[in-house]
């Protein structure tokens, strides 16, 4: 067992030495791919569509493999033909095995890390986006509170902040409205945001549960979080046509790793500011999930479930403007807190 | 040079605290990892030394540029200075084992280093152009994997290992563990500092102490559950030494790493095949520098009582485990493998 662990822990390395998505990476394409089965079943009405897709997915969107001219063809409904990007190496293998050797090979060679001291880009434009709105409610705590008017309402504080210290800060709703999840992504694109956030606050079925989390692009396994990215991905707006646009999004590596150190600060300042006020909360972690909102922005994103509705005593800190300012001023230090690891002016917007 | 007599192997644990190092010529040694350079002229003659590492740096940091240069075990990103400070790090640790520019002629050094669980490539890579030059191999390695290969726990076990900067979790499934069978949490040692300094100072707000002396007192007393003895320290008070009783400041910091520790730990049991959880529920290791906190093994094996029971072992030497999983690693290695990966 141990040679055949140094073998895996050696491969390991080569891959990072030569600039190659490590197996590792590899298996989180075979979990996005499970994942994107599961959503696109849930989400295609009509079951011939599916079919293809699928039947797409489990051929063809494997990465170093493009669709055809056109993607998917809406006139007849045919799938347009599949084309290798890299023609699988000749060997002693044949089919499939001699092909995954080709791809592990050849297809998944990456650019070479960029140390990201090389590109100190200032943060000057943060995008803010209140969760739900408009007719979702989102969830809503045992008062009645709704997580839709906290999220606004953090965010108007947190804007205010931000405003303060030099930050452009726009926001992807700011009133009691309805925006569905691929305007808010494309609005902080066409605005060019340097950061977008997504303010949400948590429902755990476990009503004694309370805690901040915060998320950042990725797929995963975790039944609960595929649920919970099943349930606030509803309403996306996507249509087919955008689908390898998303999985694209979903291996921005550095972008990815980007989104991860922002989720880390925002987390960490989250977790040290409202544990005072809240001496029994839990920080539940930075973790990864495929939220549309963050697959289809092109800027280090993430979301944080600020607070727990479904625990009464999170419900009742949530209801005072004291802590929502406080969970505002939280985020608030997390964001700065990554700004400056970017750049030496974010300050005044400069 | 393929002369095995003249091949030097070694395993270092990083880390954010402390670094420790393992070689194969039976030398050991841990250092603070703290990094300094005379801030002038004058430091410069009275320190007579260019830089300074470890314990040495912290004690005369007044006159030093001190740096910690790594954050949760990774070098700190985008400074030079940090860059250099890990290298000075390295570069100490390998003479501390006899390795000096000296001898570097005569000697191939074939180093495994362990990193957290959750390190991204990125981080490896600023890894490698670090030790560029200081070996002639190098081998990169999740922190707990290095730590099972120490205490052979590489099949249903759960690693526990608990640093200054993260605490990583990691199930050994007799493979080399991938994303899903680890974890890397913030909440390590320096978050058990922080807390301990914040009660501490809003329990004796006259009192004048810096980190640097809470994260000697949690060293010394840290504790979970119930209290063998008041813990009592010195820090001065408007100028007078003043003896300040910290139990239950230091009980609840330490306490505040439980929960979410636990938390991961059922988390990752319960991802484990079925067929395996009970084995693995009766195989957690807890290691680290920040794990020798007295009561943490029984207050994780309580936790375990939630999912059918467990437990919870610390290994005897915490400080070590990491390096001497990372040295065995290293000579377990094939000469082939470590022909690919000179650095």
């Amino acid at each position: 067992m141990r040679k055949r662990l140094l073998r895996q822990v050696v491969q390991e390395n080569l891959a990072t030495i030569d600039g190659r998505h490590p197996a590792v990476q590899r298996q989180r394409r075979e979990s996005l791919r499970r994942w994107l089965r599961r959503a696109l079943l849930l989400a295609i009405p009509g079951a011939f569509l599916g079919i293809l897709v699928l039947a797409g997915l489990a051929a063809g969107l494997h990465p170093g493999w493009v669709l055809g001219k056109g993607g998917f063809s809406g006139e007849s409904g045919a799938p347009a033909q599949i084309v290798p990007l890299v023609k699988p190496l000749p060997g002693r293998g044949s089919g499939r095995e001699a092909g995954d050797a080709a791809i592990s090979a050849q297809r998944f060679d990456a650019p070479r890390p960029l140390n990201r001291s090389a590109l100190p880009l200032p943060v000057r434009t943060v995008v803010l986006d209140p969760g739900h709105g408009g007719h979702d409610f989102g969830t809503i705590g045992p008062g009645g509170l709704a997580e839709k008017d906290v999220a606004l309402d953090i965010a108007f504080r947190l804007r205010n902040l931000l405003a303060d210290q030099g930050f452009a800060v726009l926001l992807t709703r700011e009133r009691d409205d309805a925006v569905a999840l691929d305007q808010r992504a494309a609005f902080a694109n066409a605005c060019a945001g340097d950061l977008f956030m997504s303010i949400h606050v948590n429902w755990i079925p476990n009503r004694t549960a309370r805690g901040v989390e915060t998320y950042y692009l990725g797929p995963t396994d975790d039944p609960f979080l595929t649920t919970l990215a099943t349930t606030e991905n509803q309403d996306a707006g996507y249509s087919l046509s955008d689908l390898k646009r998303l999985l694209e999004g979903i291996y921005a590596d550095i972008r990815q790793d980007e989104s991860r150190l922002l989720a880390e600060a925002v987390n960490g300042k989250l977790y040290q500011s409202l544990a005072i006020s809240n001496p029994r909360l839990v920080d539940r972690g930075v973790k990864r999930a495929p939220f549309i909102v963050l697959v289809a922005t092109e800027m280090p994103a993430v979301l944080a479930e600020v607070s727990c509705l479904s625990n009464q005593e999170e419900a009742r800190l949530l209801a005072d403007t004291g802590y929502r300012q406080l969970i505002a001023r939280s985020l608030f230090a997390g964001i700065v807190s990554y700004a400056r690891t970017q750049g030496p002016r974010y300050e005044k917007g400069s | 040079m393929t002369d095995t007599d003249s091949i030097l192997y070694v395993g270092i644990d990083l880390g954010t605290s402390r670094s420790a190092i393992s070689a194969s010529n039976g030398q050991r040694h841990v250092v603070d990892s703290y990094v300094g350079w005379p801030v002038d002229m004058v430091a410069r003659k009275i320190l007579k030394r260019s830089v300074l590492v470890g314990r040495e740096a912290l004690e005369n940091r007044s006159m030093l540029d001190l740096r910690r240069p790594l954050e949760r075990g990774l070098l700190k990103e985008g400074s030079e200075r940090d860059a250099e400070a890990v290298r000075q790090l390295i570069k100490h640790l390998l003479a501390l084992v006899g390795v000096s520019e000296d001898t570097r002629a005569d000697t191939q050094v074939r180093a495994v280093v362990g990193v957290p669980a959750e390190a991204l490539r990125v981080s490896k890579q600023q890894l490698r152009n670090v030790v560029k030059g200081l070996v002639d191999g190098l081998l990169i390695v999740s922190e707990p994997f290095s730590v099972a290969y120490a205490v052979d726990a590489l099949l249903h076990a759960l690693i526990i290992d608990i640093g200054a900067g993260t605490t990583d979790l990691c199930v050994m499934n007799g493979r080399y563990p991938t994303e899903s069978d680890q974890r890397t949490l913030l909440n390590a040692g320096d978050w058990i500092d922080e807390q301990l300094f914040k009660l501490t100072q809003a329990h004796h707000p006259d009192a004048n102490f810096s980190l640097f002396m809470v994260r000697e007192w949690k060293e010394k007393a840290a504790f979970v559950g119930k209290a063998k003895a008041p813990v009592v320290v010195t820090a001065p008070v408007k100028g007078k030494p003043t003896q300040l009783d910290i139990t239950e400041e230091l009980r609840t910091a330490c306490e505040g790493l439980v929960p979410p520790v636990a938390e991961t730990m059922i988390d990752l049991i319960a991802r484990v095949d079925p067929e395996y959880q009970e084995k693995v529920r009766g195989n957690v290791v807890l290691a680290g520098g920040s794990s020798g906190i007295a009561g943490l093994d029984k207050a994780l094996q309580e936790a375990l009582k939630e999912i059918g029971g467990g437990r919870v072992q610390a290994v005897k030497d915490p400080v070590f485990a990491g390096c001497d999983g990372g040295l065995a690693i290293a000579t377990d290695a094939d000469e082939s493998d470590w022909e690919k990966l000179t650095s």
